[in-house]
């Protein structure tokens, strides 16, 4: 421990929580926790997570190495990796935390740190190396402080930039339209295995702009952030609505309630994890499902001829809504999974039937 | 309404005498069902053989039966109480078989029962290989190449096709009993035929091994909607070839990726469904191929288990309290998490800690038996911890385990690596020391590295302060302690003392924090007083709405010879009564087994090592009104000074009243003031000196060293020529230090157990129990019975007097267990435990003195008015019950089942009739023994005890048993008219009794001997006998035992009655 670096993780109310500095560039985000086992190199290459530090609740990380082919997308996202004990011997996902300059911090107390959350709610938090914390506090202060500043609409930052088209393995299947709002490689993956084609669209693309491509219907990808930050996409998702079958994921869901014209908040700290009961209220069936997500959607605000489809179980929040008239249906979890339990990739093939319909 | 109205009345299977492979886990899982069902409104039956349950005890089910776990007893209950079903999951092999049994007897549909939690059909597909793997086929999961052998010839044409080495697992049997891996095809064939015997169907799967494979375990719950959650993932250290139960464990699964885990809990899930397992839990165990990834299923339960029983410790998730619930029509999500209170119970627990489990073991108990870990399960008891990191957990449960401080220097001995043993650690920290890398040890081990690097550290962080000057501050001292050191360790490190650890540790303020388990790593708030301690936490010291005055009650640890389920009895028993009387209690235990350490047994439980400096911090934390260390066995008694000097007020008996028991010259001296006879005794340090009291004592003598407890190395020595045999086989234990203690041995004497519990102004007994064999055998060993049939009354009288007398004298407040032996009429004291004894719940169900909470009271200082002892009386009973014994020879191949002063049994069970030969028989059939209604015994006895057999041997006659005997017995047979087959004994050459033993001609062996060179010249007898599961009688009083039980069984019908 004696040539290690002291790093320090602030958290915008001033606690402070100490502990080995391993790698990376110091940092300011969102600091959320995860309690996922497994699934680190999943979890950071999520764009869901952009702009997050990462505190993962479960203590023994880095243990099972890390393999490119686990990517959910082009690149690492998250701001910050925390951790209590971080694998020092198979040194690979070390290696791959500094390849990107993540931020790391090893050593930390997170169940007090989670705890803090919990009770707190979600708040931001610089990653900084300072030999004491009266250093790190005033360092920790600028970063936030620059960091409040970004601009709000994160999805656009994680977004193709451009139009994508990708053969899918169903010659037969359909052609699906994913608007990506940050979206994750296996909901990608999930179409490929069901459609002849699949256009993966930056997320201020117009209606114009997708309906030229002429979907069978459209995919709203997960993706990082405030909802009611996200430039440029509802009034296209609105402009779907009734005319093609639209299935709305995390981001994507909130998206969907907004176009069709409810409201989302956020929550008090979020739902991040892989072990969250959800039920599906048509079928009475549960998934144990991976979540994340600040925000949810506000039930009093829905619309008449919207119903609530899946219920989170443990608190009762809305976790899928449906409207049969205007032809969509949305989670809040993640049905693809990676990392958490692949009970809920059914949704996939109920999508699909709502295209065939 | 989730609950299925028609269920009003359900009868419980439990799981009879603790056996290997089959511990209080089930004790754990049935009382959490009972109380589940009871809280439903359920009247709740309850079968379970073993009396030093918590589930009989009279809260628990509404009706409870002691009674054999066989179909007929069964039957008889299903007549007289007519229940609407029965739950066979609940209490483990045992109970499955037999609700298999019963369907397949027609018993269920005679009576119109119906068996809930699993079906005939899934018990089938789980338990029967070859269905299984028909299953496995039908959703694309692997399985290790293998096939069903029937007989040794096929068997031998399998082997051809599978190759070396094979692994074989015989049907139906538990903890992977008469199993194993053979090499080469000598040792297969051996152990084939063995196997074929273990297996009640003759059935032997013969496998492609899978050594060296990771080993992993799932632990899930399905609901009738078709829920599927995995409750826990437990990963194990050592790699496939060492049974599960004898690995060291972990939870959760540490070196999976997160597509490989989810591929292996979709294939949880996928079995699950094709078993059509409609609700309930089961685990699932799996191996990976270390370098390919390529995964196979191992087995299937479709139960609660041992493992369930630690998943439940490790993440709050009460599994066998939720299969109940499921089992009458809940489902997942209509069940309430326990402990957030909030949130439902179809999730998946997410941990913010590692658990860690290591099972005990008991080699030494067993001379000849080799200390080799294998597919057969031989750990007799287990140990978890919880630590924030691996190496904190991991080092905890060292220290519980109660047979190191850490990972203790040994002699590297190669063979210890490459063989997994007992003291694989050891030598693996020693190999580290010793400058072998990871990669030579993986090689030799083929422990996965991620585990040998954790170890590692441990290794070069104890290396980094030997070469440093001691410790040097406050920051070093808390990381040591985050790796997990105990103060122990660090002193025998740093050549100082734990006590000068501890002061620095208080002086710096290193302290550790205490956490709550809450199934959720943080999620929600939870309100359960479910602890661990840690140093990792930097945040102040919650104190969880923690009042100061409550009582600790210390439990018994892991699991031991000596030492088990009666001591959890006692702990369970006694935080009730404490609960009673407006305390609140803290529990602390590190036995992932028992029934203390579910959540909601004690007001705060405490999941930690039952070392004096755990348990000095949690006193620190607590601060309690004091500690009961009487309820929890030995291992509470083994720290009470070291507790009472670091402050924490004894309740009960003073520190001296405890040494006056412990101590033997002060014992003694005791007993002589009194003038109570004790036997003349001598200490000798060498064998001159051994020779020189042997005289003045007399042979016959029991001779044992003097540091041993539980009898290890205690042995009778009869002759000069035994005493030199002794002292060179013992050489290395006897010394000035530790001499040797030489006891007269009371020949032929009658021995009791007394209970006794003593307030400050009363004394209650809590019964007497006379034991069946005569004194020589450890009273843990020996059957008992009670009321006493053999004593005088005016000699019982004496006794209580003595007794009583005795406490008093000793000051004993609480608990004294006196060993009392009887030869004509004159009593002797062998020895006084102050403290609860192992007899203490079979008392209290036999005589129905609720002695526990007798003990409570006087410890919290009742007087004689307030507790009215006079209103218990043990002789008022109207039954007679039986103590029968259960030992686990047919585990250790090579050990001997002569019974003798070294304690070896297991379990007990109890018979209860009105009759006392009915009771003897029903205990008999309880532990196991198949007693035949005919055919032929088998006799050869020493010369003392023909004469004194003869009797019996007549009687057996006219119930029309033939016999054979070796020649001097057979001799003595014709003198006497009895006609037998004479047979050689081994040395005589072949045929000799042996090869007729195992021929299958005999029913029963009646082998009593003594004598070290005797005993060596039959031991191929009684070892025969364990292989072929025949009863061996190697007593003369369990002779006449033995016979009265057979006249009964003659006599045919018995009865079945209700506590």
């Amino acid at each position: 421990m004696d040539s290690s670096i002291k790093g320090f993780l602030i958290l915008e109310d001033g606690s402070s929580y100490s502990g080995e500095w391993l790698s990376g560039e110091e940092r300011a985000g969102e600091v959320v926790f995860n309690t996922s086992h497994n699934g680190y190199e999943e979890i950071a290459t999520d764009p869901s997570y952009f702009g997050q530090i990462m505190v993962m609740s479960a203590p023994m990380q880095g243990n099972y190495g890390v393999d490119r082919s686990f990517w959910e997308s082009r690149q690492l996202w998250i701001e910050g990796f925390v951790a209590l004990d971080i694998d020092k011997h198979n040194r690979a996902w070390l290696e791959r935390l500094a390849e990107f300059g993540i931020p790391t911090l090893n050593g930390i107390d997170t169940r007090r740190l989670v705890l803090h959350l919990r009770n707190q709610g979600t708040l931001l938090g610089a990653l900084v190396k300072a030999e004491t914390e009266s250093q790190a506090q005033v360092r920790a202060k600028q970063l936030i402080q620059q960091h409040k500043e970004l601009p709000g609409d994160w999805v656009y930052t994680v977004t193709v930039k451009e139009k994508k088209v990708l053969s899918g393995a169903a010659s037969s299947g359909p052609r699906v339209a994913l608007i990506d709002y940050g979206t994750k490689q296996n909901i990608v993956r999930e179409l490929l295995k069901r459609c002849s084609e699949v256009a993966v669209f930056p997320s201020r693309s117009t209606y114009e702009e997708i309906q030229s491509w002429k979907p069978d219907g459209i995919l709203l990808s997960n993706g990082p952030g405030d909802p009611a930050k996200v430039e440029g996409t509802v009034d296209t998702v609105q402009k779907f609505l009734g005319k093609i079958p639209i299935f709305g994921i995390c981001m994507g869901a909130q998206i969907m309630a907004r176009a069709l014209g409810a409201q989302t908040y956020r929550l008090k700290f979020g739902h991040h994890g892989a072990n969250h009961p959800v039920k599906d209220l048509r079928s009475g069936h549960i998934y144990v499902t991976s979540q994340n997500h600040g925000y949810a959607i506000k039930e009093d605000s829905l619309p008449s001829d919207v119903n609530v489809s899946h219920m989170n179980l443990n608190d009762n929040t809305i976790s899928g809504i449906e409207c049969k008239k205007r032809r969509c249906f949305s989670v809040q979890f993640h049905p693809e999974c990676y990392p958490g339990p692949r009970d809920a990739e059914v949704l996939f093939d109920e999508f699909m039937d709502w295209i065939r319909e | 309404m989730p609950l299925k109205e028609k269920y009003k009345k359900i009868l419980i299977l439990g799981s009879g005498p603790i056996v290997i492979g089959q511990a209080c886990e089930f004790d754990y899982s049935g009382t959490q069902a009972c109380k589940a069902l009871r809280a439903l409104g359920i009247h709740v039956v309850l079968i379970n053989s073993n009396p030093a349950t918590i589930m009989t005890d009279p809260d628990i089910a509404n009706t409870v039966y002691i009674e054999p776990l066989t179909s007929e007893i069964v039957d008889k209950i299903l007549a007289r109480e007519r229940p609407d079903a029965i739950i066979p999951t609940l209490g483990g092999q045992t109970a499955l078989n037999l609700g298999l049994e019963l369907v397949t007897k027609g018993i269920l549909k005679k009576h119109n029962v119906e068996m809930i939690g699993a079906d005939e059909k899934v018990i089938r597909a789980a338990e029967d290989r070859e269905e299984f793997r028909k299953i496995l086929d039908r959703v694309h999961a692997k399985y290790p190449k293998s096939e069903m052998v029937r007989n040794l010839k096929h068997g031998m044409d399998v082997a051809q096709k599978i190759g070396f080495p094979i692994i074989l697992r015989p049907n139906y049997t538990l903890g992977g009993g008469g199993g194993g891996v053979a090499y080469s095809k000598e040792e297969y064939e051996q152990m084939l035929a063995h196997a074929l015997s273990e297996s009640p169907t003759s059935e032997v799967l013969v496998e492609e091994s899978i050594l060296g494979w990771k080993e992993f375990e799932l632990e899930v719950m399905r609901d009738s909607a078709g829920t599927f959650v995995t409750v826990c993932s437990i990963e194990n250290l050592d790699p496939c070839g060492v049974h599960t139960g004898d690995s060291i464990t972990i939870a959760p699964q540490q070196t999976l990726s997160e597509r490989a885990y989810q591929d292996m809990r979709d294939e949880a899930r996928k079995i699950l469904d094709a078993v059509g397992l409609e609700c309930g839990g089961a685990n699932i165990q799996f191996a990976v191929h270390p370098d390919s990834g390529k995964r196979v299923v191992i087995e299937m339960n479709p139960r609660v288990s041992r493992s369930s029983a630690l998943a439940s410790k490790a993440t709050g998730f009460p599994i066998a309290k939720i299969a109940a619930m499921l089992a009458v029509g809940f489902r997942l999500e209509e069940v309430t998490n326990d402990i957030t209170k909030v949130t439902p119970s179809c999730y998946e627990p997410a941990l913010d800690y590692v658990v860690t489990k290591i099972p005990r073991f008991a080699f030494e108990k067993f001379p000849g038996s080799k200390d080799l870990l294998t597919t057969q399960m031989k750990s007799v008891g287990e140990v978890m911890s919880i630590g924030r990191t691996f190496k904190e957990s991991f080092q905890k449960a060292i220290n519980s385990s109660e047979s190191a401080c850490g990972l203790e220097e040994v002699t590297f001995a190669m063979e210890k690596l490459t063989y997994p043993n007992s003291q694989r650690l050891f030598h693996l920290a020693q190999a580290m020391r010793d400058g072998k890398t990871i990669e030579e040890i993986y090689q030799l081990t083929q422990i996965n590295p991620w585990f040998l690097h954790q170890i590692k550290d441990i290794v070069d962080a104890e290396e980094n302060l030997q070469k440093s000057s001691g410790i040097a501050n406050a920051d070093q001292l808390l990381s040591l302690k985050r790796l997990g050191f105990s103060d122990k360790r660090l002193a025998h490190i740093t050549k100082t003392s734990e006590h000068f650890i501890r002061e620095k540790r208080h002086q710096w303020g290193v302290h550790p924090r205490y956490l709550q388990v809450d199934t959720c790593a943080g999620e929600f708030a939870s309100s359960t007083p479910y602890f661990y301690s840690t140093y990792w936490s930097t945040a102040s010291q919650e104190k969880f709405g923690i009042q100061d005055g409550s009582v600790m009650v210390l439990g018994s640890g892991p699991n031991r010879i000596g030492q088990g389920i009666e001591f959890d009895y006692c702990c369970v028993r006694g935080v009730k009564a404490l609960q009673k009387q407006s305390y609140k209690v803290a529990m602390v235990n590190s036995n992932p087994e028992t029934v203390s350490t579910d959540y909601d047994t004690s007001d705060y439980l405490f999941f930690e090592p039952l070392t004096s400096e755990y348990v000095l911090e949690i006193a620190d934390f607590l601060k309690p009104k004091g500690v009961i260390v009487q309820l929890g066995g030995q291992t509470p008694i083994n720290i009470a000074k070291d507790l009472s000097e670091g402050g924490l007020q004894l309740m009960g008996s003073s520190l001296n009243a405890i040494d006056l028991a412990e101590d033997r010259a002060r014992f003694k001296e005791v007993c002589e003031a009194l003038h109570i006879k004790v036997p003349k005794a001598g200490v000798a340090s060498n064998i001159t000196q051994a020779l020189k009291i042997a005289q003045s004592v007399g042979y016959p003598l029991i001779c044992r060293p003097s540091y041993v407890l539980g009898g290890r190395r205690m042995e009778v020595i009869e002759t000069d020529a035994d005493l030199h045999s002794y002292f060179e086989r013992h050489a290395v234990v006897i010394s000035l230090e530790s001499p040797c203690f030489m006891d007269q041995f009371l020949e032929g004497a009658l021995e009791l157990d007394v209970d006794i519990v003593r307030g400050k102004d009363w004394c209650a007994i809590g019964g007497v129990i006379e034991h069946i064999e005569a004194a020589g055998v450890h009273s843990g060993d020996s059957m008992g019975v009670i009321p006493p049939q053999r004593i005088k009354n005016d000699i019982l009288k004496q006794i209580e007097t003595l007794c009583e007398k005795l406490a008093h004298k000793m000051e004993i407040i609480g608990h004294l267990n006196v060993q009392v032996a009887v030869k004509s009429d004159e009593i002797y004291v062998i020895e006084a435990n102050p403290r609860c004894s192992r007899t203490v719940p079979f008392l209290a169900k036999a005589a129905k003195v609720p002695i526990v909470d007798l003990g409570v009271l006087a410890v919290i200082g009742k007087t004689a008015v307030e507790t009215q002892p006079e209103k218990y009386s043990y002789k008022q009973l109207k039954e007679v019950c039986v103590k029968g014994v259960v030992f686990p020879f047919n585990k250790f191949t090579e050990a001997d089942s002569i019974l003798g002063p070294e304690m070896k049994s297991t379990g007990e069970s109890m018979g209860r009739s009105k009759d006392y030969s009915e009771a003897l028989l029903k205990a008999f059939i309880s532990s196991h023994h198949r007693l035949a209604k005919q055919g032929e015994i088998f006799l050869s006895l020493r010369e003392k005890d023909k004469d004194a057999l003869l009797e019996t041997i007549k009687r057996l006659s006219q119930l029309g048993y033939s016999f054979s005997a070796t020649q001097g017995t057979a001799k003595f047979l014709y003198d006497h008219g009895i006609d037998c087959i004479p047979v050689k004994k081994v040395h005589e050459g072949r045929p000799h009794c042996v090869d007729r033993i195992r021929s299958g001609k005999v029913a029963t062996v009646i082998n009593t001997t003594s004598g070290r060179q005797s005993i060596d010249a039959s031991f191929s007898i009684r070892r025969s006998c364990i292989d072929y599961r025949i009863p061996c009688i190697t007593e003369d009083h369990a002779a006449e035992a033995l016979l009265l039980a057979l006249t009964k069984l003659h006599a045919g019908e018995f009865d079945v009655a209700p506590l």
